[in-house]
């Protein structure tokens, strides 16, 4: 199989004026419009509501092409946390109230996922502490706390703002509103053997307490509380149900008690009298019986139903195609051979990423060829972008690299390589995949790709998590 | 005019073949009383229940590993980088490990690499000879052609109380992208059939089971979506109740508890089973190509994890699989891949073949 991923992802098949005005004729209630964050607007057809909490002064909401809206800081910036997560020995990340991250340079590694310690990292003389890449969102001495956002104190004796208990930081990695390049609300592997990352912090979603929204790979998708996948119907009319009789034994229109009020950009109808079905921007929502797990996609395979979105991720470069694997789907470039993301994390209490072309490119150079970036070259390529590459997106870039080092370089340098960039790290395709669909490269590395190597570029999966 | 000559010619043979197989059908009808409830329509499907690499071991092991097992990774690092008072740096210790793990080369060793000894193993006659280097079934048989006993006989990892068979059956008792089917169809005869055919399919469905394992009289629905890759055939006879089957190539799913989506391609495997209306156990035998071999076992049990659970240091399995490699030439004149055997188990299961609409959604 071979679309092109632009084919794939579905494209709202209602304007969302229409959808919104026919929720909004059917409930009777005057219409909410979401209110969004000033700065970059994600080029999809449908943004996510979410819920206006108060911020603290200067802070602000920023929409994001994969992650939904973000809290931002008074540049712009987005805000991240650092939740505490389990390691094989100890936990790394912190805990509600304790902000950790501080100007500790770490020379040696920890034994926190089980391999020996004490050995030398690399590049020891310049490896940065943990605030020269997580600047803290610091507080005035003065500052008071606003509904979830708190101030804590720091050990240096400053003062950070926090979200929910958890201590806020900015990425040094995002250069402009709307970059979420320090971390994802979703993991790019399987694994639970990675090191601990910094998440996207933001608002909630604006949906009733019957749904909730997880990020996946295509987007920001609905579910209901219990966890089933929500679908739409292509041949419902706005707010009203086309599916009754035999539909009804593969699709379960989504219930609404009757006491239950429309919100926001979410309706009800009445199927029939006494029986009220959820809508979503006007369509009538459904959850599939034959899902076999929560979260599912495999009611989209139904010809005329998909799952519902909040939002969905911005299209891929054009050339990208989707194709089947033995699991599911992964992105892949123009000729079927599959993607790769790299991963890669120290074993330090401060968890520093070493995925990106800023950091050190010793750990990557192990994996993708012995140390020998010829080899490297030759197994794990990058994925060329045309010279007259253009993205819309923020998520998706054109960049220069050195492919000998691995660090981006200005256009004009010698061994200047123009790729693709996917939230501003190289994608790969890799040299033993001879056909489509082939994953041969994934988990590929220390903890299965998870912690040093490489993942395939899932789109999704039928049996354990691994687009989520 | 000589086209539609040639349709109607053919449309007749097939009339006659209609006629003719109905007639036979209704023959193995009247035989099919004396067939077990399970086989329906001449059909009887097994789900694998056990699959390990054949390890043939007497009780204290000495027989088959008289200098010992081998090494884990962690040994083996201990050994490399435990001098008191030097600084060692990760570059020099952990990456390199990992570097030689999945470049692994064919040069010199320091690793005393510790392989079965003695000419006994489990496995089946590949090559219908016996040579110098082949073995003797534990019940006589020559020729038995299984050079990866000799790479894994020593290595705790692999025998029977090793954690790889563990970490194998786990997921394919309780993981639907590992759960693997075969049915067997053309059956007359659970005892003698000198014709039938095996296809393999990935199944969907948990497995019906109890606290002793899975029971028969389950139900598994076929994976047609993605599980494709899966789905071979295999010509075969019934021989006294043991299928027989000829070579195929069979790529089997083997994520191991969703550490890794890797799957491994067995090459010319075919099955040497004894059939029981609700079992069915035995060999499948075959070379596995050495490359992904190791590729494979480094995606599915990470660094840390072969060094917790007894494997042998990575890199220098590689060496030892290509010393005893006895298969599959390539260009160069190396041989490639190397024989093998499983031992497997199967509990009946019902397959239900899907629809052709549904078939058709994809």
């Amino acid at each position: 199989m071979r679309k092109h991923a632009h084919e794939q992802s579905e494209l709202p098949r209602k304007s969302s004026a229409f959808a919104c005005l026919a929720s909004a004729a059917l409930a009777g209630l005057s219409l909410v419009t979401p209110a969004f964050g000033e700065g970059y607007r994600p080029p999809v057809v449908e943004l996510e509501d979410y819920e206006r909490v108060p911020l603290p002064t200067g802070f602000g909401v920023q929409q994001t092409d994969a992650d939904g809206p973000v809290f931002t800081d008074a540049r712009g910036m987005t805000l991240y946390s650092w939740p505490l997560e389990l390691q094989r020995n100890g936990n790394a990340g912190e805990a509600p109230g304790r902000p950790g991250c501080d100007n500790t340079r770490y020379t040696v590694n920890e034994k926190l996922e089980g391999g020996p310690a004490g050995f030398i990292l690399p590049e020891v003389d310049t490896r940065p502490s943990c605030i020269d890449l997580w600047p803290p969102v610091y507080a005035d001495e003065n500052a008071k706390p606003v509904g979830s956002f708190t101030v804590l104190a720091r050990n240096d004796g400053r003062k950070q703002w926090a979200y929910n208990g958890y201590a806020l930081y900015t990425s040094i990695l995002d250069k402009k509103p709307g970059q979420v390049n320090g971390g994802a609300s979703r993991t790019y592997y399987l694994t639970a053997h990675h090191s601990v990352p910094r998440k996207p912090v933001g608002p909630p979603p604006n949906v009733p307490p019957a749904f909730l929204v997880r990020t996946v790979a295509t987007g920001r998708i609905i579910l209901t509380r219990d966890g089933s996948s929500v679908y739409t119907f292509d041949r419902d009319g706005p707010g009203k149900s086309n599916c009754a009789d035999a539909c009804l034994a593969e699709w379960t229109p989504i219930s609404a008690g009757s006491l239950t009020l429309p919100q926001g950009e979410w309706g009800v109808i009445e199927r029939s009298p006494g029986v009220r079905q959820w809508t979503f921007r006007g369509e009538p929502l459904y959850t599939h019986n034959l899902d076999r797990r929560p979260g599912g996609l495999e009611g989209s395979d139904v010809p005329g139903w998909h799952n519902a979105y909040t939002q969905k991720n911005p299209d891929p470069p054009e050339e990208f195609t989707v194709q089947d694997t033995s699991i599911g789907q992964v992105l892949a470039d123009r000729n079927g051979k599959t993607l790769y993301v790299y991963n890669c994390g120290e074993s330090t209490p401060d968890q520093l990423a070493c995925d990106h072309p800023t950091t050190t490119q010793v750990y990557r150079l192990t994996i993708c060829g012995n140390f020998d970036a010829t080899r490297c070259n030759r197994t794990w390529r990058y994925v060329p972008a045309p010279a007259n590459a253009a993205s819309r997106s923020l998520i998706w870039r054109a960049a220069w690299i050195d492919a000998e080092t691995g660090r981006f370089v200005d256009e004009h340098a010698s061994n200047a390589l123009h790729i693709w960039t996917f939230r501003d790290r190289p994608i790969y395709t890799f040299a033993l995949d001879a056909r489509p669909g082939e994953t041969r490269g994934d988990a590929w590395g220390e903890d299965h790709g998870a912690r040093n190597g490489f993942v395939a570029f899932w789109l999704r999966d039928d049996f354990w998590g691994g687009a989520k | 005019m000589i086209m539609m000559k040639t349709i109607l010619s053919c449309g007749i043979v097939l009339m006659a073949f209609g006629a003719s197989h109905a007639q036979t059908t209704r023959q193995a009808s009247s035989t099919a009383a004396e067939l077990p409830a399970f086989v329906k329509d001449g059909r009887i499907g097994y789900v694998m229940t056990d699959r390990h690499w054949a390890v043939y071991q007497t009780e204290d092991s000495k027989a088959e590993c008289p200098l010992g097992f081998n090494d884990s990774p962690d040994d083996r690092f201990k050994q490399l980088y435990s001098d008191e008072g030097k600084k060692y740096t990760v570059v020099d210790t952990l990456l390199k490990r990992e570097g030689e793990n999945w470049f692994p080369t064919n040069g010199p060793d320091s690793f005393a690499f510790k392989e079965a000894a003695g000419k006994i193993a489990i496995g089946m006659n590949l090559d219908g000879k016996a040579k110098d280097n082949d073995f003797t079934s534990p019940d006589g048989e020559q020729g038995i052609d299984n050079q990866l006993y000799r790479a894994i006989g020593c290595i705790q990892a692999y025998r029977v109380d090793g954690l790889d068979r563990v970490t194998i059956n786990r997921s394919l008792l309780r993981e639907p992208q590992d759960r693997i089917l075969i049915e067997i169809s053309g059956v007359d005869s659970l005892s003698n059939d000198d014709d039938v055919a095996v296809r393999s399919y990935r199944g969907l469905d948990p497995l019906r089971q109890n606290a002793t394992g899975a029971l028969p009289g389950g139900t598994q629905h076929i994976d047609e979506r993605w599980g494709k890759f899966t789905q071979t055939t295999w010509k075969g006879r019934i021989v006294n109740g043991v299928l027989l089957t000829e070579p195929a190539d069979w790529t089997i799913p083997d994520t191991r508890n969703n550490d890794a989506t890797s799957s491994l391609t067995l090459k010319a495997y075919r099955f040497r089973l004894r059939l029981a209306p609700e079992r069915a156990e035995g060999l499948m035998a075959g070379y596995v190509d050495i490359d992904e071999f190791v590729r494979h076992l480094n995606q599915v049990r990470s660094t840390f994890t072969q060094g917790v659970e007894h494997y042998a240091p990575s890199a220098s399995f590689y060496r030892a699989m290509r010393r005893l490699a006895d298969g599959y030439l390539d260009k160069t004149g190396e041989m490639t891949a190397v024989s093998s055997a499983f031992e497997v188990k199967f509990t009946q299961v019902y397959i239900v073949h899907p629809p052709a609409q549904a078939a058709a959604r994809h």
